[in-house]
């Protein structure tokens, strides 16, 4: 522990420490700007200048670490005049005129810092030096002309993201923030997940969808998950008069610490899709508007006859986004009293089923957590792109790179992350159980087994390496790297079969290695704990209940599921499936309803609704729990036994 | 005490500031009580008289030598200047065509609006003041009261000049300080 006395208030903090932190944790207040609590100290912006007794000039108490005894004042003379100075300085460097910009009135941290000082103005004018704006992206505009160059962005970009796309060029007064090598942000390497506009103090990092829209102080905040698939990052949903402001990553939430991606971000923002806001059934050849009796009582005429036929009664897919209590009800009506033999989601057991298999068979779960990830390494990713899919995921790899963590990246199709990995192996179709054995020979051949894998004999380990499908060079490049990680994690995707994960976590084993599974959707563990991890088939199915929730149906699923006899679709918006359904079920999105999810670590978590769904929809638990009235079927929420009944390839809790 | 005397000029700038003064309401009541409002814009009397006044407010930013005129004017007319709203503050709006030369800026308002058919024509009657670049109004003569806002909000306007009328000068601060 160090001693120091800041404005004569004695004050102890860890070694280390910044006079900044040591300030705040005796309750004294410095301004600052381009620090940010989630990012590195830089020292760019001078505001938090404070006078230390002994020191020639005032000192940057942001990157300052705590001496013994130290003597600093916060609130002299000097230092408030340095403060007003260093304000104007960032003033007059740009265009900082405040009525143009749609931070202003208490989203930007730089007029609310001058606030702060008393500033009624500033005394320098700025010369005038017009700055690019770039609009080319989507989402972000960026604007250089507000930028102070706190360079806030840029570290997010890469301490946060781990992408690198963010930089600066020219310097001092000609510094320019570019994607890239300067080419436009829209055609840069950015994967739009929006950090750098989450962390800008002024407006030149602006969210295009959000803009004038509304600000901080005219919102509602609403803190909860996001439901674009397993990971399950906390998000803030900012809502003004029921229409959906902006969505930003939740600092506090332990799983993902602020950063989101474009999924949770701006997708929602940027719907484009048609709403359904009133039930339809097929009347005479063409879907008309009807009433939800009308439409229940249509399903009801069709689907009494089919009560406990298995493949040729109602066939059923459930989207793997719906909330947890949905899913239960679901899988309650379709599996349990319907007894259809084909009740599955929309994954179809593509993230889960091995995996599933596994822990039944072994009795206990084996996956480890994003902890696991977040202090790897070594990351081996097997058949699945992190920067399209599972993106958050992504980000824990990849921001350990520039920390010496390596990534070893197999995947037979070409992988984003190819170009941050040391080897990239490419070999047949999918990830090939011949090339994990591959990799198990040569880790024994380099000795880098950590518990004793006996009874491998050197043919065994020959053949194994030459039947790989890659050069033995890449191997035992593969295979030294794992021996030299102290804390490896394996991450695989979907369609690993049961024979190639059997040797993957074989290889964890052998290695003292973590295995993760990304899982699929929101609610992916949930459904194949439930067992819905069929293949889509149908054969004599008379009909067909499918609820997408707001997932969009994918190529696969449309060509499934139109030959249905009868169709009925439950979802948010409309697709080439509404339009061919008989009957269609207007149902809330992931933000206007209460739910459960189960993340891919298997924690449980509850989402809060933030938006209030338009009249004439329902919640998808809603429709179903109707739905079975019509069958006299009660549709009780004890879902928690069912979860945790089987064993699960990871724990789950919560 | 006799009243303080307050003359008031605008400048390059909407009017929107003394639309903001008016908007005090009934107080404006108080105002009188408390002023002796000479001259402004908004009265009669469009500028005060060689005798001189205790405030001088102006609004709006200079671009070009007539508001550098009104500004030297008021300057030398007041004891105590006041720059009322962002354009005399900082520049404001007007100054947004400081980033384009002045050329490029006559071309667009009076050759290529929209509006304008082929007989549009750059004006240059020799009678004609000049357009500058734009200013705030601390570039061309010393500001005594900063007042900025888009426009200022009436309460802040009406702190001001009760301050002013009780011999303080005014000091904004919470929600009186607001650039927009």
């Amino acid at each position: 522990m160090t001693k120091l006395t800041i404005n004569n208030k004695p004050v102890e903090v860890a070694e280390g420490t910044t006079v900044l932190n040591a300030a705040r944790s005796a309750g004294i207040e410095i301004p600052t700007l381009c620090e940010h609590p989630h990012l590195t100290p830089y020292g760019g912006c001078r505001l938090c200048l404070v006078d230390v007794e002994g020191a020639r000039t005032l000192q940057p108490s942001c990157t300052l670490p705590v001496t013994e005894g130290m003597v600093v004042k916060t609130d002299t003379d000097k230092v408030l005049a340095a403060r007003k100075f260093v304000l104007t300085l960032i003033f007059s460097e740009r265009n900082h005129f405040c009525p143009f910009c749609q931070v202003s009135g208490g989203d930007c941290e730089l007029q609310n810092a001058a606030y702060h000082e008393g500033m009624t103005h500033w005394p320098l004018q700025p010369n005038w030096q017009p700055f690019p704006v770039d609009a080319s992206h989507p989402y972000i505009v960026m604007e250089n002309n507000r930028c102070i160059l706190c360079r806030r962005c840029v570290r997010a970009c890469g301490e946060l993201v781990g992408n690198f796309t963010l930089g600066f060029e020219e310097r001092g007064a000609r510094s320019l923030l570019v994607a890239d090598l300067g080419v436009p942000l829209g055609s840069s390497s950015c994967i739009s997940c929006g950090s750098c506009v989450q962390v800008c103090p002024t407006g030149a990092m602006l969210d295009r969808w959000s803009a004038y829209r509304g600000r901080e102080t005219q919102v509602e905040k609403t803190q909860t998950v996001c439901a674009g698939c397993s990971v399950g990052c906390g998000i803030d949903v900012l809502v003004r008069d029921n229409n959906l402001v902006r969505i930003e990553g939740n600092w506090g939430a332990v799983l993902n610490e602020g950063v989101i991606c474009k999924v949770g971000r701006f997708e929602p923002l940027a719907e484009e899709r048609n709403r359904l806001l009133t039930p339809l059934v097929r009347k005479d050849g063409k879907l008309k508007a009807a009433t939800w009796e009308e439409a229940f009582d249509t399903i009801q005429a069709k689907f009494s006859p089919l009560v406990g036929k298995k493949n040729d009664g109602v066939a059923a897919v459930v989207s793997t986004g719906l909330p947890l209590e949905s899913v239960y009800a679901f899988k309650k009506l379709f599996a349990d009293y319907f007894q259809s033999d084909m009740v599955t989601s929309t994954e179809e057991g593509d993230y889960t089923s091995s995996a599933s298999a596994f822990a039944q068979g072994s009795g206990k779960p084996f996956e480890g957590t994003r902890k696991d990830l977040q202090n790897a390494d070594l990351a081996l990713v097997f058949g699945i792109d992190l920067v399209k899919e599972h993106e958050v995921v992504g980000f824990f790899i990849k921001r350990n790179i520039p920390n010496g963590a390596k990534l070893v990246v197999i995947d037979p199709a070409v992988n984003s992350l190819d170009i941050l990995a040391e080897v990239a192996l490419k070999t047949g179709k999918t990830v090939e159980t011949n090339l994990v054995q591959g990799i198990i020979a040569a880790v024994i051949n380099a000795g880098a087994a950590r518990t004793a894998a006996s009874g491998v004999s050197e043919s065994e380990i020959k053949s194994s390496i030459s039947n790989a499908g890659c050069s033995p060079a890449e191997l035992d490049k593969v295979a030294s790297l794992i021996k030299s990680a102290e804390r490896p994690v394996f991450v695989y995707g979907k369609g690993i079969s049961e024979d190639t994960l059997k040797k993957l976590i074989h290889l964890a084993e052998i290695t003292n290695s973590k295995i993760i599974g990304t899982k699929g959707g929101a609610n992916s563990l949930a459904s194949s704990q439930f067992g819905l991890e069929s293949r889509i088939k149908l054969n004599g199915h008379q009909a067909v209940y499918a609820a997408f929730g707001s997932e969009e149906p994918s190529q696969h699923i449309i060509q499934q599921l139109e030959k249905a006899p009868f169709l009925v679709v439950q979802s948010a918006y409309g697709s080439a499936l509404t339009a061919r359904a008989d009957v269609v079920l207007p149902s809330f999105t992931w933000l206007e309803q209460d739910g459960t999810y189960v993340n891919f670590e298997g924690n449980i978590q509850k989402a809060a609704k933030s938006l209030i769904a338009p009249e004439g929809t329902k919640s998808d638990l809603e429709i179903f729990v109707a739905l079975g009235a019509k069958f006299d079927q009660k549709m009780d929420s004890d879902w928690m036994k069912q979860l945790t009944g089987k064993v699960a390839p990871v724990v789950i809790q919560g | 005490m006799p009243k303080p005397k307050v003359s008031s000029d605008w400048m390059a700038g909407c009017s929107g500031c003394h639309m903001s003064f008016l908007d005090i309401d009934e107080r404006i009541a108080t105002v009188l009580d408390l002023v002796d409002l000479r001259s402004s814009p908004i009265t009669d009397l469009k500028h005060p008289d060689e005798t001189g006044v205790d405030v001088g407010i102006l609004e709006g930013g200079i671009n070009n030598t007539s508001n550098e005129e009104v500004a030297i004017r008021m300057r030398k007319h007041s004891k105590i200047l006041v720059a009322l709203g962002d354009c005399a503050v900082f520049g404001g709006v007007p100054a947004m065509r400081n980033f384009f030369t002045i050329e490029e800026s006559l071309r667009r308002a009076y050759i290529e609006t929209e509006s304008t058919d082929s007989s549009g024509k750059i004006p240059d009657d020799p009678e004609l003041c000049v357009p500058t670049r734009v200013r705030a109004l601390q570039e061309v003569v010393p500001v005594d009261v900063f007042v900025p806002g888009c426009p200022p909000d009436a309460d802040a306007i009406f702190f001001v000049l009760s301050e002013l009328a009780q011999g303080r000068i005014p000091v904004l601060k919470d929600k009186n300080l607001m650039w927009q």
